[in-house]
């Protein structure tokens, strides 16, 4: 048994990209915060550390700017670590440019907050063209074994 | 977003697939951030830096891959009306013999750079281009990459831009114009916090204090300080750098200093401030105590310019050490513009600092280099918060003379 949950959203960088979701309500810096060799998020302390954002569907605050963003994110999808898709509450104009030069799509302004909906594990649809985002949840995941 | 005839026809192709997919960068952005329009820039500061060990451990091909994009950049020429300056860049051109400056990448990066420099870039390789004589003038729309020179090309200059990426700088460069959003438009330009200065400041690190403690609460907002003096260039340095460093801000305004704001009213576009915050002299003393984390007092490294050092404070380093010498294994690095240090070797300091065992280092810094050092002092609060987050070092951040104090020892005395 699975559930399927079908949100609108705001497109704010054009595409359709899905995976795993990735959760935190926090912000996060590419520079400095992110590895772009490993995919994997660097910062002491952040509540990502340790985890790899490889085409996962990444479900954040906002990123916190950096003119550096866009290098990131452009050497982490030469290594084929970049993160699938982008859904954020706020739109941090670097991170957009980053994902706009790098075709990862964004969305933001989830008809409900992600952070209530989404949770690690769980597959995502993000289609940033339509405006619509498509949680897959298996009946494991939804009774928290995801 | 309306485009012109001319934009529109250089969107589908007009001018080559380089430029088409420059203006794509720069109309797609825009539409993301709100913009109706493209308007005229005249002013870049760009980055074209091979990655170093940002990127330690990549493929060779990810490597060549992100090289030839800059190669693809710069064989294109910059907008004949526009000033285009370099970034930082993270190897140094120099003969420097440390394991982290890759030779390969440093043979990448300096053919790039002659190709930059063909293109029509000026090659300045800082951090401060308003030190090397990129310099806008008030109202004056630009599109600088380095958040610290964003805030200070807003704050003290007057000129405008936005935080800018690679990719949007270049685009700009070659094309001569940007999306018109944020900090370009006079009602985005309106301070949105009240800081009130109750701590003396002292030297340049303070002013850095301040912007640490205020960049944390400021957020994206733009802060207004009341009861300061008018900082000198190489203490408003401290401030932009620090409250690019604790904080996403793009300005900030000091009335009487910041161009457009004659008066506090006018730096709140005659509004009441959103939020207030005091800011006191134990505020002051708790901003240089929470950055500080070393467990010794042993140092390997003492940092200064960061941003670029001024001629003024080589100057005053080189004056400071004359007949001193720096304690056996103690690098104390001063990192500064190319174009700085020709100056300072014109004019005798650099070999004053270096007859004390001293070195400038130009065209990058050693976090930017991801050197690692287990423990270092620094006056620049951007250097100490990105030292320990990127390279795990020890910091300690002090006013200049507690550093080279500190150097002459190999061992941090205190403050005084």
């Amino acid at each position: 048994m699975s559930e399927t949950i079908r949100l609108r959203a705001r497109g704010v960088v054009r595409g359709r990209a899905e995976g795993v979701a990735l959760v935190a309500d926090a912000t996060l810096s590419f520079w400095g915060e992110v590895d772009p060799v490993s995919g994997k998020v660097i910062g002491k302390g952040h509540p990502l550390e340790g985890q790899s954002l490889a085409g996962r569907v990444l479900v954040i605050r906002s990123t916190r700017g950096s003119s550096a963003t866009p290098m990131v994110l452009n050497l982490a999808k030469l290594e084929n670590v970049a993160p699938a898709a982008f859904i954020n509450e706020e739109v941090d104009s670097l991170a957009a440019l980053g994902a706009i030069v790098n075709g990862i799509p964004m969305v933001t302004d989830l008809e409900c907050s992600p952070f209530e909906v989404i949770r690690t594990g769980d597959y995502v649809v993000v289609d940033a063209t339509e405006g619509v985002v498509e949680i897959r949840r298996t009946e494991a995941q939804a009774s928290g074994g995801g | 977003m309306e485009l012109t005839p001319d934009q529109r026809a250089i969107l589908e192709g007009a001018r080559g697939p380089y430029l088409a997919q420059c203006m794509r960068w720069l109309v797609e952005w825009g539409e993301v951030m709100g913009a109706r329009r493209l308007v005229r820039c005249d002013n870049t500061h760009v980055l074209l830096c091979v990655p170093n060990l940002v990127a330690r451990g990549a493929s060779a091909r990810t490597l060549e891959t992100f090289a030839e994009g800059l190669k693809e950049a710069c064989r294109h020429p910059v907008a004949p009306h526009c000033v285009a300056t370099v970034h930082t860049l993270f190897v140094t051109l120099d003969p420097l013999d440390v394991p982290e400056n890759d030779p390969g990448q440093v043979q990448v990066q300096r053919e790039i750079a002659e190709m930059a420099a063909r293109a029509g870039y000026l090659t300045t390789f800082t951090c401060a281009p308003y030190l090397v004589g990129n310099v806008p003038l008030k109202g004056e729309i630009c599109a600088w990459t380095e958040s610290s020179a964003v805030v200070y090309a807003n704050s003290i200059l007057g000129a405008r831009t936005v935080r800018h990426g690679n990719e949007s700088a270049i685009a700009a460069s070659l094309l001569g114009v940007v999306p018109e959003f944020g900090v370009l438009l006079d009602e985005n330009r309106r301070g949105t916090l009240l800081v009130e200065v109750r701590a003396e400041l002292r030297h340049a690190t303070d002013w850095g204090a301040l912007g640490y403690f205020t960049g944390k609460i400021a957020g994206l907002g733009i802060p207004v300080f009341d009861g300061v003096r008018r900082p000198s260039q190489d203490e408003a340095k401290q401030l932009c750098a620090a409250l690019a460093t604790s904080g996403g801000v793009s300005m900030f305004h000091i009335a009487g200093v910041t161009p457009e704001a004659p008066t506090l009213e006018a730096a709140f576009g005659g509004k009441v401030p959103r939020e207030r915050v005091i800011f006191t002299e134990r505020d002051l003393r708790e901003t240089y105590a929470a950055l500080r984390n070393a467990t010794g007092d042993e140092i390997e490294a003492v940092i200064l310019g960061c941003p670029h050092a001024s001629l003024r404070e080589i100057s005053r380093v080189a004056r400071w050490l004359e007949g001193k010498r720096v304690a056996d294994g103690v690098r104390l690095w001063i990192n500064a513009a190319r174009v700085t240090r020709c100056a300072a070797d014109e004019m005798g300091f650099t070999a004053l600092i270096e007859a004390a065992g001293g070195r400038i280092l130009c065209d990058t810094c050693p976090t930017n280099m991801r050197i690692a050092c287990r423990r270092l002092v620094t006056d620049g609060f951007k250097q100490a918060h990105y030292a320990r987050g990127m390279t795990g070092a020890e910091v300690i951040v002090a006013d200049t003379e507690a550093c080279l104090r500190a150097a002459l020892t190999g061992r941090w005395m205190g403050d005084e």
